[in-house]
């Protein structure tokens, strides 16, 4: 057996190695498209109730030479300095996002529902210079900005791009209805204002400039990361780290991504690096329509998307498409056109993916990654053999391998901690030189999760090596325990965590959401579980709850179940609220 | 009793320019095609699709809303109503009847999203009914009419022109849904118009019709307002305990509750205008839709206080206006 038995699975047309980019950077990449599809649609906003605003390539292209424009010669940032991106998927995003590369700086995302201090830290840690962030949220920054480096800020609107009575109409339902518009007291300039004093500034000699010297190696990118342990971090993602992937990925998906001729449908945050290498990076480079969410949940908000625009291709996590599969508009009328998804993030449920197979007749297929591996290490090939529950093979030009606690490659079928090497792997951890080498040991990325691998060479994710339960000395993986118990009628969601237990050192809780009151009980539950799990990975109990903590992407946190759980049992009163002890 | 209500009519003379002047009148119809239209931006023919696969929401819809509110209505006027003289009771007897006969109006989507109700039910629910209406309203006027109003008497419903009239106020939905597939951002912001011109109607008519007939509302006889006001009241309570009797989800039921007893105020104040136009009686006809208009909002505020109350499991997530 060789030691990438996947390469024998590569769909036809899809070569083991992927081919040196064409691409010296990220603008680079860019700028083919955008020459290629300049009268394409790139993007669309989608609001919830169907207003929306559009921006085709060239106009992309255009603004954020702009906006590069304006922080080089008006802001007078230099070569690899940081700007922070604080916003929602909106038209803005990407025309920032790509102006920051084209100014040859580098793009600090931050989840906008960041809490002052969270702010504080990313932006001291990542020495962000300036700040371009959604006007709602700027209301944090006068408690912010004193502990930062920050110097300028621009704020963005919501329905920036959009026609203008829209844009109006959305304005004036956020100042009088939903009063979601604070008044900024800090020093900023206005995004509409900073493309046109870019734009009075630009010229295309000194924007070739800005990209002097910026290659493969280059800084393009710190995505934070709470990683393995725990403390936010940022990983230093390459240019060459984010056009491999997204080269990477592309070619994965064969020929079910057809250029210049998909629609997409972003409902992951793009500030997530899921979305923001396979959405925007990926499906710019291939022509496609991205169609914007701001705000996915309540899913309810997705209708207006599905209805107006032919979606071909969606990408989200276990937790988007079981809601929108309990959605009646979603399952009476599944998108049409919809011609495969992508699932990442978290765990893909058996159950959920087959529900989405029936219900829209197309395949959705498992990949895995971490934001240290800009994320995409592995996939499901779409055009040769997917199987289920797996997360597919590596993608080309990587290597992945399970390893023992000492580093060595265990059997096949047999778990251990998956390592990867390949193009796509960070380049370290921003001004944190030991958790560095904590985390990349010659080349390998230590990802912290447990996996087995086959005699094909798909992998399987048992479970994050620090979730694991230890009950009496076996290993209990809380994935197998969740997808037992999501599979129980009337069990909308479930996380499963370990909690210190007297006799057998830890036991097995699981918080369950229900379809609604009285739809399942904890007996149902724990009966079902007995009859498909080994008695020690039987949960101790099961406590229902109103909801259960997430992710902005929407990957159930077990660590924040582990602190309520912990607070519950000291006796403090946190959320989730308890709705019964059943 | 009778002798001093009928003082109290000859006091106040009710004719159409004192109601409703001129510059209201085209101002309601005005509005009410936009409610129509913004009702019809919301609409794709998925929607219909959905009603007719999932029918039970259609079915329960239609039973409530053209079962239960045209028969109380029609209870009302016979219990109350036919109390006083018939010259006076009769016209506001018409009134009141179709106020029970119209469809469900947009408002009750407010309503239900802030009760924590079913919101996408109560839209399906609105939609289904003013649909059904164009039918099942003139059916139900007849009905019911021709039990109130005896062939012989003076006082006849024009079904012909109430059917013309609701044919006339679909064309703004079929054009919303229309304008709403050729330009989402268009249908979006007709949609949100007739949203808030539904609570305009309510403020304009509070804010103008109300000090300008004061002296017409504090010589209504109480009958009128028991009926104006339990029109709405006992048409929820009736709902509700039906819902829940047939064991639907809490949620379901507050969502039924509010849709049947909410009706199309706007659109029965539209209907008198459009049919009756020149009628001496128009006055009194209009008295009921008029004050039934105005308590559904103090009703369903009510209403609302109470089943946010009696059910705290949030089970409604917050949708975004936008």
């Amino acid at each position: 057996m060789t030691q990438r038995p996947w390469i024998a699975h590569y769909p036809d047309g899809v070569d083991a190695v992927l081919a040196e980019p064409p691409f010296a950077n990220l603008p680079a990449l860019l700028a083919a498209a955008s020459t290629e599809y300049a009268d394409t649609i790139a993007f669309t906003q989608c609001m919830p109730n169907g207003m929306n605003g559009s921006l085709t390539y060239s106009k992309v292209d255009e603004l954020s030479s702009d906006f590069a424009a304006y922080l080089r010669e008006v802001v007078g940032l230099s070569q690899g300095d940081r700007v922070a991106v604080q916003m929602p998927n909106c038209l803005a995003y990407p025309v920032v996002a790509f102006g920051i590369l084209k100014a040859g700086c580098v793009l600090v995302n931050t989840n906008p529902l960041y809490t002052a201090s969270e702010m504080v830290h990313q932006f001291s840690d990542s020495g962000a210079k300036a700040l371009v962030i959604i006007d709602m949220f700027a209301d944090r920054l006068p408690d912010v900005l004193a502990k930062t480096s920050i110097e300028t800020v621009v704020t963005v609107h919501i329905a920036e791009f959009f026609p203008p009575i829209i844009a109006g109409v959305i304005r004036a339902v956020q100042k009088v209805w939903s009063r979601s518009l604070p008044k900024i007291t800090v020093d900023h300039t206005a995004f509409q204002s900073a493309l046109a004093a870019g734009r009075e500034k630009r010229n295309d000699e000194a924007a070739a400039g800005y990209l002097a010297g910026i290659g493969a190696d280059s800084l393009a990118a710190l995505q934070y990361t709470g990683g393995t342990t725990g403390v936010s971090k940022g990983a230093m993602l390459s240019h060459g780290n984010l056009v491999s992937n997204t080269l990477q990925m592309i070619s994965m998906s064969g020929t079910f991504i057809r250029p210049g001729k998909e629609i997409v449908l972003t409902a992951l945050p793009l500030y997530h690096i899921f979305a923001f290498t396979v959405n925007l990076l990926g499906f710019y480079h291939s022509g496609a329509r991205n169609i914007l969410i701001p705000t996915p949940r309540p899913p309810s908000n997705l209708k207006r998307a599905f209805e107006n625009y032919k979606v071909t291709w969606l990408t989200g996590v276990n937790t988007l498409f079981n809601a929108l599969m309990i959605e009646r508009w979603f399952v009476d009328s599944p998108p049409r056109h919809l011609r495969a998804s992508a699932a990442g993030g978290m765990a893909l449920h058996e159950s959920v993916a087959q529900r989405w197979r029936e219900v829209t007749g197309t395949p959705i297929v498992e990949g895995y990654g971490l934001t240290e591996s800009s994320p995409v290490l592995t996939f499901n090939p779409l055009g040769g053999t997917a199987k289920d529950g797996t997360v597919g093979i590596p993608v080309p030009s990587t290597d992945v391998r399970c390893v023992d606690d000492a580093g060595k490659p265990v059997a096949v079928g047999e778990p251990g901690e998956l390592v990867a090497k390949g193009p796509q792997i960070m380049l370290g951890y921003w001004q944190r030189p030991d958790e560095t080498k904590a985390t990349i040991d010659d080349g390998w990325l230590r990802t912290g999760d447990i996996a087995e691998m086959d005699a094909d060479g798909y992998f399987t994710l048992v479970d994050r090596k620090k979730d694991m339960i230890l009950v009496s000395g076996f290993n209990v993986y809380p994935n197998e325990v969740e997808e037992q118990i999501g599979a129980v009628s009337g069990v909308l969601e479930v996380g499963v965590i370990g909690v210190p237990d007297d006799k057998s050192g830890e036991s097995v809780r699981a918080f369950v959401v229900s379809t609604g009151p009285g739809s399942v009980t904890q007996d149902q539950i724990l009966a079902h579980c007995r009859e498909h799990l080994s008695a020690y990975k039987v949960p101790r109990s099961v406590t229902f709850v109103d909801e259960l903590p997430k992710s902005p992407i929407g990957k159930i946190l077990r660590r924040e179940l582990r602190s309520i759980q912990i607070a519950a049992t000291a006796g403090v009163p946190t959320a989730p609220s308890t709705r019964k002890d059943a | 009793m009778i002798s001093l209500v009928l003082s109290v009519l000859e006091d106040v003379t009710v004719n159409e320019q004192d109601v409703v002047t001129p510059f209201e009148q085209n101002l309601l119809v005005g509005l009410v095609f936009v409610i129509m239209f913004g009702l019809g931006a919301g609409l794709t023919p998925r929607d219909f699709r959905l009603a007719i696969r999932r029918p039970w929401g259609l079915i329960i819809g239609f039973v409530t809303q053209f079962g239960i509110m045209p028969l109380l209505a029609y209870l009302l006027v016979i219990v109350f109503l036919f109390q006083l003289p018939r010259e006076y009771a009769g016209p506001v007897a018409l009134g009141a009847l179709l106020m029970g006969c119209v469809p469900a109006g947009t408002t009750s989507n407010i309503f239900t999203y802030f009760s924590k109700g079913n919101l996408a039910l109560s839209v399906i629910m609105t939609t289904n009914s003013t649909l059904w209406a164009i039918l099942m309203t003139p059916l139900l006027l007849f009905f019911y009419g021709s039990q109130l109003f005896p062939a012989d008497s003076e006082l006849q419903i024009p079904i012909t022109n109430i059917v013309i009239t609701l044919a006339i106020l679909l064309i703004p939905v079929v054009l919303g849904m229309f304008i709403r597939s050729k330009s989402a951002n268009i249908g979006a912001v007709m949609e949100l118009m007739g949203g808030f011109f539904g609570l305009f109607f309510i403020v304009f008519l509070m804010a103008t019709w109300v000090p300008r007939n004061w002296a017409l509302l504090t010589g209504t006889p109480w009958q009128t307002y028991v009926v104006a006001i339990g029109l709405g009241l006992f048409g929820i309570l009736i709902a509700y305990l039906i819902s829940r009797a047939i064991r639907l989800h809490p949620m379901n039921a507050r969502t039924i509750a509010l849709e049947t007893g909410i009706q199309n105020g706007p659109l029965a104040i539209a209907i008198v205008l459009l049919t009756f136009s020149g009628n001496p009686d128009i006055g009194l006809i209009l008295i009921v839709p008029a004050l039934y208009s105005l308590f559904i909002v103090i009703v369903s505020t009510f209403v609302t206080f109470v089943f946010r109350r009696a059910n705290l499991a949030a089970e409604q997530k917050i949708p975004s206006l936008l």
